[in-house]
């Protein structure tokens, strides 16, 4: 069974193991502080945000003038009044995606905005949940096409991904990004119309329930018609428009609305863009059966909005099968691919228990004896994105020092990304999954291509690969080993392995394969002198790539 | 049930008797509208390459292979009014009630050419709606499914534990289900250049020490583990340290290069665009492309692994489906004539290589407002040199649909994959029964 009481106590390896899976890691001197807590109210505050430690204010600010490296997009035309060349302007400069910049697009920028955010958060723990709902609710922009959108729903998660489960159900449904990526805008079940299936079968069969879990065809039929017209809307003042194209034009909000004729003011655009005082009448009337319910998907009592009372039904009707649903994608993700039946059903009682909380949950799943289970430390694969932050939040300058620096001290994201290949070739293109399926997690996460790309990436952050652009010469993750990895020099080669193990926190080690490095790096005398310096980063890249250094 | 028609068709190949009937419909005389002759199926070649082409999403080919008379046609036109393909200048007859949609380009020459096998109503008893429930059971292809794929159980059965690294290939970035044997696994190589460790993300950095580095990693992905997890990441870091080491990948880990011998869908000139005159997607002629390259260079794979998605056409379909068509048509058919002048010591490539194409579901008869939703029984097609085009299992009967208006199986997925490993992977028949858990009833287009 799941132990789901609250441990008592906990040690250093117990910190570790917190911090990997419910953040981006800790540092050494971090996994102190937190060890010289209560485990309980430190958990508490990590989850909560609360406290001087997740402090978002530096961060905010950092937010706005984050970024090293600029990319073509950002040229703009200076023929065209009220354009800028920014260029021409010193850097840094922000990441150009949203508000008013949403024209640019740019996939490649928003995966490196969102990495850099995973990367600098003081409250590490907000990413982790986004990243755990966008696999869980994954939406793709190579559908939605519009970045601003992807991103707005990935704030989503930020504000709402400890909320209630059927709150988040329903908020996700109603998302612009959402309504588009499975086809809401388009379910027209007006008169005879047939609705389309695609978002009612996905909700119930990836965002709910799971594949022929309490459902049939004909629910999925049914609920389809509760959620037609399901839409939104924005304002003019939404629509971003490019300085140097006045046709190249993207929305950068959107409101959610039923399409079911009405007036749509104070908007002025469906979310196709085309100007309307009211939008299509696309909702179904009458009244539906689902899970043998009768439902009028008409009302709007308890201030829902049309068809919502059959979205909610899910969790009502079928709480069971959701929470089991629930329980399996959080231990997957959280806890071990390897639990029990009854593991699982301890931890689906437990989130109907908590009448799906999510903030309840996820506290009383972190702070567990199950979770702390000695067995499950390194028991998963991790997934790239979290991989590749988790090494650059351990080994590149924090938010203050590399704010400090001239120019700003932090990874070249949209380097990194290149073009949004990057994370694609390692096996999570961020922002756009091939479908709403997501990501399989755990082992399903290596391959001979994944671990390539891993290799390439573990190059990139230990070996200070740098990138020339525009004539200047950037380090995609810019590091230096004396102050960042050992502020303390070491006086071994083995301290330097143990240093470097603090930090990055591979998986247990077969006998025989560190020994076998050292002696390799260091077949002589041992100090610590450039070329040991250069030898350090050579031995943190074997651990990167190395089949423990792919666990956490 | 199974008609006298179906039956003759899957004993086909094994009586002389009736090997002239085992397909059926234009391909058999020579009226394909691509105006081409019937050709002779080739022997089975010495070293046969097969090509996995997934229409991912699954697709809609009731549109592509629609009724063309009898009651069928009725119920498609009543079923399909906004939708369906009707006219008899977009459709190539093929006989028995059913015609090829145009816009699969050049697959009516190849069809013409007898170079087409179609098994239209190809499916599985308890057909499931979830693309990915669906697409496990089409890459596990056993009865008692076991989380290894079809062709990763041939590849446990058939390479060598140790060596024969490239000779089953993916040309995705991912490993599908139907890739993954217990023991021996597919690599995965999206690109021809920089197949090389250690390498960095981006090009132009000198590499400290690259020997040390090469040995360290090969000394932890060599270590033994009691941890399945290690053992997973040592076996697929080790798939890329052996495959790259292959002399076929030279200096920088890049295949020598190839130009196409033809025009493919997305270059530039090429005849056929999309619908509003834009380039049609390159997706799946880069992955043919890039699989002719090594066919060219001469890596031993034997099975190689493609995919085209974005064919779950809820909506919008009447634009996107005739686009993916022509790019998923015109890819085949470029890279079937462009293998015409890859010539290597184990023979001509086009003789060598068979396209077997395959979706996890065909979708729903009755369309919705604009797009079709989930269905069952698909269609697969196999091209070749070798195939014995025509006709393969039963069209679906329309007016005989089941519970969900979705259309009944005519002919199980997996005597497709029995008649392949058995005639063109050349295994034993009783080495298929086991790969696949029980026996199949062959196809005789092989």
């Amino acid at each position: 069974m799941a132990n789901l009481a609250p441990v008592a106590a906990w040690t250093l390896p117990d910190v570790h193991h917190f911090a990997r899976r419910a953040g981006f890691g800790v540092t050494p001197e971090g996994a102190a502080a937190l060890q010289a807590q209560a485990p309980g109210a430190a958990i508490d505050a990590w989850i909560d945000g609360t406290g001087a430690a997740y402090d978002l204010t530096a961060f905010t600010t950092a937010l706005a003038t984050a970024d090293v490296v600029l990319e073509p997009q950002v040229n703009a035309n200076t023929s065209v009044a009220g354009s800028v060349d920014v260029p021409a302007v010193p850097g840094p400069h922000p990441f150009l995606v949203e508000g008013s910049d949403a024209w640019r697009n740019s996939l490649n920028t928003a995966q490196a905005a969102w990495a850099w955010r995973m990367q600098h958060n003081p409250y590490g723990f907000q990413e982790r949940m986004a990243l755990f709902w966008h696999n869980l609710f994954a939406t793709g922009q190579h559908k939605v096409d519009n970045a601003a959108l992807m991103l707005k729903q990935i704030q989503l998660f930020r504000a709402q991904g400890l909320a209630r489960f059927d709150d988040l159900l329903v908020a996700v449904s109603k998302d612009p990004a959402m309504c588009i990526w499975l086809d809401s805008v388009l379910n027209n079940a007006s008169g005879s119309r047939i609705p389309n299936e695609n978002y009612a079968r996905e909700a119930l069969e990836l965002y709910s329930l799971g594949a022929d879990n309490g459902y049939n065809q004909t629910d999925i039929t049914q609920l389809a018609r509760a959620l037609s017209g399901w839409s939104f809307t924005f304002a003019e003042a939404d629509y971003a428009t490019s300085p140097a194209n006045p046709n190249q034009r993207v929305a950068a909000d959107g409101r959610f609305k039923v399409y079911d004729g009405s007036a749509i003011a104070p908007d002025t655009r469906l979310w196709n863009s085309q100007v309307r005082a009211t939008s299509y009448a696309m909702h179904g009337t009458g009244t539906i059966t689902l899970f043998g319910q009768t439902l009028d998907i008409t009302t709007t009592a308890n201030g829902w909005e049309k068809g919502e009372n059959a979205l909610r039904s899910i969790l009502t009707a079928r709480g069971a099968n959701c929470a089991q649903f629930l329980a399996k994608r959080l231990l997957t993700h959280f806890v071990t691919a390897d639990y029990t039946a009854q593991d699982l059903n301890d931890v689906a009682a437990m989130i109907q228990a908590s009448t799906f909380d999510l903030r309840v949950v996820m506290k009383t799943l972190l702070k567990s004896q199950y979770f702390f289970d000695a067995a499950h430390r390194h028991a998963l694969a991790e997934g790239p994105v979290s991989w590749m932050v988790r090494a650059a939040r351990m080994l590149c300058p924090g938010l203050a020092a590399a704010s400090a620096q001239t120019p700003k001290g932090f990874p070249a994201w949209r380097l990194v990304t290149n073009n949004a290949t990057t994370f694609d070739q390692a096996g999570m293109k961020l922002l756009d999954p091939s479908g709403p399926n997501g990501w399989k997690e755990h082992t399903a996460w290596l391959n001979s291509n994944t671990m390539r790309y891993r290799t390439k990436a573990a190059a990139a952050i230990a070996l200070n690969e740098t990138r020339s652009y525009n004539g200047t010469s950037y380090p995609l993750f810019p590091t230096a080993v004396t102050t960042d990895w050992f502020p303390a020099a070491p006086t071994s080669a083995q301290a330097v392995y143990d240093r470097l193990e603090a930090l990055l926190q591979p998986g247990p080690l077969p006998a025989g394969v560190v020994s076998g490095w050292l002696s390799a790096l260091w077949p002589g005398a041992f100090a610590w002198d450039a070329a040991s310096q250069t030898k350090a980063r050579e031995l943190a890249f074997l651990i990167l790539c190395s089949p423990a250094g792919q666990l956490y | 049930m199974t008609t006298r028609r179906e039956f003759i068709q899957v004993l086909g190949a094994t009586g002389a008797a009736l090997a002239g009937l085992t397909a059926c419909g234009g391909g058999g005389k020579g009226s394909g509208g691509g105006g081409g002759t019937t050709q002779p199926p080739i022997a089975i070649p010495g070293a046969p390459i097969l090509v996995i082409v997934n229409i991912d999403g699954g697709y809609d080919w009731l549109n592509v292979m629609p009724p063309n008379a009898g009651a069928n046609l009725g119920v498609y036109m009543a079923k399909r009014a906004t939708l369906g393909i009707t006219e008899a200048s977009a459709l190539t007859d093929l006989g028995s009630g059913a015609a090829l949609n145009r816009d699969l380009t050049g697959l009516d020459q190849l069809h013409g050419l007898g170079r087409v096998a179609w098994i239209p109503g190809i499916g599985m008893p308890n057909p499931n709606l979830s693309h990915f429930t669906s697409i496990d059971l089409w890459g596990q292809g056993a009865a008692v499914p076991a989380g290894t794929g079809w062709l990763g159980r041939f590849a446990d059965a058939a390479f060598s534990p140790t060596g024969d690294v490239l000779r089953g290939l993916t040309v995705t970035s991912d490993l599908p289900v139907m890739l993954k044997g217990a023991n021996r696994s597919f690599v995965s190589i999206p690109s021809a250049g920089g197949y090389v460790f250690p390498a960095y993300l981006l090009s132009g950095n000198a590499v400290p020490d690259a020997a040390t580095l090469e040995a360290g990693w090969g000394a932890s992905l060599s270590a033994t583990s009691a941890d399945p997890a290690y053992t997973v990441a040592a076996q697929a870091g080790r798939l890329f340290y052996d495959a790259q080491n292959n002399a076929a990948f030279g200096a920088g880990g890049s295949l020598a290069a190839r130009t196409p011998s033809v025009l493919y869908p997305g270059d530039t000139g090429y005849p056929v665009t999309r619908l509003d005159g834009g380039n049609l997607t390159g997706n799946l002629s880069r992955q043919f492309k890039l699989i002719a390259q090594m066919i060219a260079a001469g890596l031993p794979a034997q099975v190689y692994f493609s995919r085209l998605g974005g064919w779950d056409t809820h909506s919008n379909q009447a634009v996107d489906h005739p686009n993916l068509q022509r790019a998923l048509g015109g890819a085949i058919k470029a890279f079937y004539d462009d293998l015409a002048s890859i010539t290597t010591a184990s023979g001509v490539a086009q003789d060598r290589v068979m396209i077997l194409a395959y979706s996890e579901f065909g979708r729903r008869v009755q369309e919705n407002d604009g797009g079709t939703d989930h269905g069952t029984a698909g269609l697969s097609f196999c091209v070749g040199k070798a195939v014995k085009g025509g006709l393969y299992g039963g069209y679906p009967d329309l007016g005989n649909l089941d519970a969900n208006g979705n259309m009944k199986f005519t002919t199980d997925f997996r005597s497709l994959y029995a008649t392949v490993l058995d005639r063109w992977l050349g295994q034993a028949t009783a080495t298929t029964d086991t790969l696949l858990g029980t026996s199949y009833p062959r196809l005789g287009f092989l």
